[in-house]
């Protein structure tokens, strides 16, 4: 097993929270649990060895998926429900109890993002972070100080590694 | 007395005496409100509450601040750290976001200052130096000052003139700055409104430092044929003495260029720069199109790039954007360092009370790394003599050569592969893995990061090895600089009133797209190439392209596949297709004064003291969207917070959700997107666009069709909406693989379908929205929600309704 709760030191926001860092069990955990999970995707799964990844996740665990910036392209012929939208747009409207979702039913409870530059991400769900109940785990290879639940700084070849745990946890 | 703003008057019974009045402040305010100038709204001479109720609250309304805090504590006051986490309040009770509010504010107001002092110091320095009646000569236009004019409500026609205005940005600078201190302002959207308020400010300040170098140091004026001009670290001559400069004011470079001219030597020696000054050295008496001789190295991702490649021989630095680490730099290669604006002195010692040759011997020897010369004769003549002088010791002394083959290999050889520098690599760079390949002799990996490499060092502060991996990639990349050589169109100024007037109604129908401004600096996502696709693919569907500082520069670094760029394929007027250079980061203005010569000249709006009126106008007719791919500065945040109070959105690189706050609306709640119909006061629905007043993307891909988008406008007319949407569609298709979701929203009737898929959108409509369709005539029965009507007035400002 891949420990993915090493290394935890920031170059990215600062401050007293920190995300807890966890295994990929965990992770598996957490998502099967959730009510309105949302897999939030940025441009950074194009990766043929993150996009595969990512296909996996999103149809064993039925999770529908958020592409933004210009990751559309690589979900259009996998068979999953993936839409467009803009990463800070979506960190705002996940603040919004009122927000009807991607899919008009409401909005989320929890968002699993992969494949961004640690700084976006990390400082978009700042606002999610201080300002909603919306849960986010973080299962890329950099370790996502204001998500909720993080993997560590980890290789490019342990991340992989994780996912596929993660997949067979789900 | 009071009255009086300049003059002199004797008392005819003491002999001998005569009082001078130069200025009296505040004199000149009252004398200029108390003229009779026409037309006037209601906001001449803002305060910090002018704008607030009237427009800044009716835009964040619309357009939310978003939240986004770069650190959970408030570290502000002794009371604290305080812990806000969850928007907890601390001990001085204010919460998160009152203080992330705040965080972004004060970005804001430092920006406005920067901008602000650099105009005081031009505006002070051109007055003594040529008098108080040059004339405003800026091209044709008898709109001089846009910015001015909707702030204060007075139109300047001289240098002396500017100082009413001048006044009342530091008036309100010290107001605006007094309300970040502990106990004050707690409210996040009140610092919002204040954001918006020193925004506008900003541009008035970018306008005076504009425009009186303009007009006193004869830049073009309006030129859309202002000369190219040579950019690239492979453009500076090797063999040549180089002096660098680098910085945002062009007052101290004049005099350096002078003594270049007066003493022959424009053709014996160097000179280029880096950022706004290198802009604007090359704008230094052109106006009459002289060849230009001064060149442009390229943005501050550049500055320490420049320096180790040793090809300097003397830097001078003004203001602005200049490394906090040249001195140590430059030191290590014997590059003697001059500051020569106040604002920017490193320590050094002042040389202004000293001989030239005394401190030229003094330089020469090492004995100091650099000095302070604010005396502008004396650091025009030092500098040139001392760039002569410093390049055949350096030359002896072997600093004209960076690091060795053998030098590079024994560092790449030195890496243990820990990955500290990409945990701490602002752009994320694999640097380990071109590392791991330079090992193995394959070099490309490196090159490869040379562009998109911002030139930090952040990667050198963490390596336990002590590698100058920055200095590592540049060798590696020795080749591609040499080839980086390109063409920039030099700053043309302002817009003029007859390119305002010529392409007005096309902006407002909407039949020309929009306007894309591409502004600021080159702390880009995926490097500086990003800036040249995104023009390119607007510039060859006909939108107009306004560039400006960094931005203007990085566009200039690429050619097509016929060896241009696209400087020399597009026209550089204010025209469909057109791509103008306005100039460095301060014709900013001229971009917002674009917008608001479209009001004020081709729709006949009172521009005198009527911001809201003026912003409302643009964000209800004018398709503008500004785009800051790079912005890192402070300067940047006050500059895009200047475009949004004047109702034009601006799409800001990844790295810039660093700024704290976006302003973004939900699309998803109807009662946003309702404005007034002045004719009658009655409310009319409109589609949600712009559907932001200020956000980030993710990629360059991303931003594409978000700007295309945003040009659209309650107002277009139906070949207009047409038009925009075919281009938003076709764009939405090409970067994000299919067509938007939400395009049927913005649809009134048949006429705003992109013609060439009006058939097969129509069966959507029917099909997906239940739309009905007459398909004999495939005219729109019903189902829009959101009506066409060709005299409607949309304005989100009550007050302007007839039944008001």
């Amino acid at each position: 097993m891949v420990d993915t709760t090493k290394n935890t030191k920031l170059f990215t926001s600062y401050g007293v929270t920190t995300s807890k860092a966890i295994n990929p069990d965990m992770a598996a955990k957490m998502i099967s649990k959730a009510k309105r999970p949302l897999f939030v995707v940025g441009t950074g799964v194009l990766q043929p060895e993150l996009l595969d990844r990512a296909v996996k996740i999103a149809k064993k665990a039925n999770l529908p998926i958020a592409a933004t910036g210009s990751s559309l392209p690589g979900f259009l012929d996998k068979d999953v429900d993936a839409s467009y939208i803009n990463l800070h747009q979506l960190g705002f409207y996940l603040t919004d109890p009122k927000w009807p979702g991607l899919d008009e039913k409401g909005n989320y409870d929890m968002v699993i993002v992969l494949g961004f530059k640690k700084y976006y991400i990390n400082q978009v769900l700042s606002g999610t972070k201080n300002f909603s109940s919306v849960k986010a785990i973080s299962i890329g290879r950099d370790y996502i100080q204001n998500a909720t639940m993080s993997f560590g700084n980890i290789s490019k070849e342990d991340n992989y590694a994780a996912l596929d745990e993660l997949i067979e946890n789900l | 007395m009071s009255k009086l703003t300049t003059g002199s008057f004797s008392i005819e019974d003491l002999e001998s005496v005569q009082i001078t009045i130069n200025n009296i402040v505040g004199a000149a305010k009252e004398a200029a409100e108390a003229e009779e100038i026409g037309p006037m709204g209601p906001t001449p001479f803002p305060g910090l509450a002018s704008y607030r109720d009237d427009w800044n609250l009716v835009l964040l309304d619309r357009y939310e601040p978003v939240i986004t805090p770069m650190c959970d504590q408030c570290c502000y006051c002794t009371y604290g750290p305080c812990d806000l986490s969850n928007n907890k309040r601390g001990a001085c009770g204010i919460d998160m976001a009152g203080h992330n509010g705040r965080e972004f504010f004060l970005r804001v107001i430092t920006g406005t200052a920067c901008h602000a002092a650099h105009g005081r110091h031009l505006l002070d320095h051109l007055i003594e130096t040529f008098g108080e009646d040059v004339p405003l000569d800026l091209g044709q236009s008898n709109v001089l000052t846009p910015n001015i004019t909707i702030t204060t409500g007075l139109s300047p026609k001289t240098l002396g003139e500017l100082k009413p205005a001048m006044e009342h940005t530091e008036e309100q600078l010290t107001q605006l700055l007094a309300t970040v201190h502990a106990g004050q302002e707690s409210s996040e959207i009140d610092y919002d409104s204040k954001a918006l308020f020193s925004g506008s400010l900003d541009h008035v300040g970018m306008e005076i430092s504009d425009i009186v170098q303009i007009a006193a140091l004869d830049f073009p004026k309006a030129d859309p044929e202002a000369p190219l001009v040579e950019i690239g670290m492979g453009t500076i001559d090797k063999e040549k003495p180089f002096l660098c400069v680098i910085g945002h004011n062009v007052a101290g470079v004049t005099y350096m260029m002078d003594y270049m001219e007066e003493n022959d030597l424009t053709d014996k020696m160097e000179i280029a720069g880096l950022c706004c000054t290198a802009i604007d050295l090359t704008r230094y008496k052109e106006a009459d199109r002289r060849p230009p001789y001064a060149k442009v190295i390229g943005s501050m991702s550049k500055e320490l790039k420049i320096i180790r490649s040793g090809m300097p021989d003397v830097i001078v630095v003004d203001e602005q954007c200049v490394r906090g680490d040249i001195v140590p730099e430059a030191q290590k290669l014997k590059i003697p360092v001059i500051a020569s604006n106040a604002k920017i002195m490193y320590g050094l010692p002042n040389r202004d009370n000293q001989d030239v040759d005394a401190t030229i011997e003094e330089l020469k020897s090492g004995a100091i790394p650099g000095c302070v010369i604010l005396d502008n004769e004396k650091l025009g003549e030092l500098t040139i003599r001392l760039t002569q002088e410093m390049h055949p010791i350096r030359k002896a002394e072997g600093f004209r050569e960076i690091p060795s083959d053998e030098q590079l290999k024994e560092w790449v050889d030195k890496c243990a592969d820990c990955g500290a520098c990409y945990l701490a690599c602002p752009i994320e760079l694999d640097i380990p893995e071109a590392m791991k390949f330079a090992k193995e002799g394959d070099y490309s990996y490196l090159e490869d990061l040379h562009d998109a490499c911002v030139g930090c060092r952040r990667c050198e502060q963490v390596c336990k090895k002590e590698i100058p991996i920055l200095s590592v990639i540049e060798k590696a990349s020795q080749k591609l600089i040499a080839e980086e050589k390109g063409w920039m169109r030099a700053g043309r100024g302002q817009v003029s009133d007859a390119e305002i007037r010529a392409e007005g109604l096309n902006l407002v129908m909407g039949t020309t797209p929009g306007i894309i401004a591409i502004i600021g600096c080159p702390n880009y996502i995926g490097g500086s190439k990003d800036v040249y696709y995104i023009a390119e693919e607007f510039l060859k569907r006909n939108y107009i392209v306004a560039v400006t500082g960094c931005g203007a520069m990085d566009i200039g670094m690429y050619k097509d596949e016929d060896g241009k760029t696209l400087y020399e394929k597009y026209p550089g007027g204010f025209e469909c297709g057109g791509l103008l250079n306005n100039g460095s980061c301060v014709s900013n203005a001229h971009i917002t004064g674009a917008a608001e010569k479209v009001a004020g000249i081709f729709a006949s709006r009172t521009m005198e003291g009527n911001l809201a009126e003026i912003a409302d106008y643009t964000l209800s007719r004018v398709g503008a969207c500004g785009l800051a791919w790079g912005a890192f500065s402070q300067k940047a945040s006050s500059i895009g917070t200047g475009c949004n109070i004047l109702g034009i959105p601006a799409v800001l690189g990844a790295h810039s959700s660093k700024y704290r706050r976006a302003l973004i609306a939900k699309t998803y709640d109807e009662s946003k997107w309702k404005v007034y119909d002045a004719r009658n006061g009655e409310e009319m629905p409109i589609p949600p666009a712009p559907e932001f007043l200020l956000t980030t993307a993710e990629t360059w891909q991303e931003a594409i069709p978000m700007m295309a988008k945003a040009c659209i406008r309650p107002s277009d007319n139906s070949m207009g909406r047409s038009i925009k949407l075919t281009h938003w569609m076709e764009l939405h298709e090409k970067y994000l693989g299919e067509r938007p979701k939400d395009w049927w929203k913005f649809i009134r009737n048949e006429a705003d379908l992109p013609l060439a898929k009006r058939a097969d959108l129509l069966k959507v409509l029917e099909a997906d929205h239940g739309w009905e369709i007459d398909w004999k005539k495939k005219k729109i029965i019903s189902g829009p929600k959101i009506k066409f009507d060709v005299s409607a007035q949309p304005t989100n400002l009550k007050r302007l309704c007839k039944e008001a």
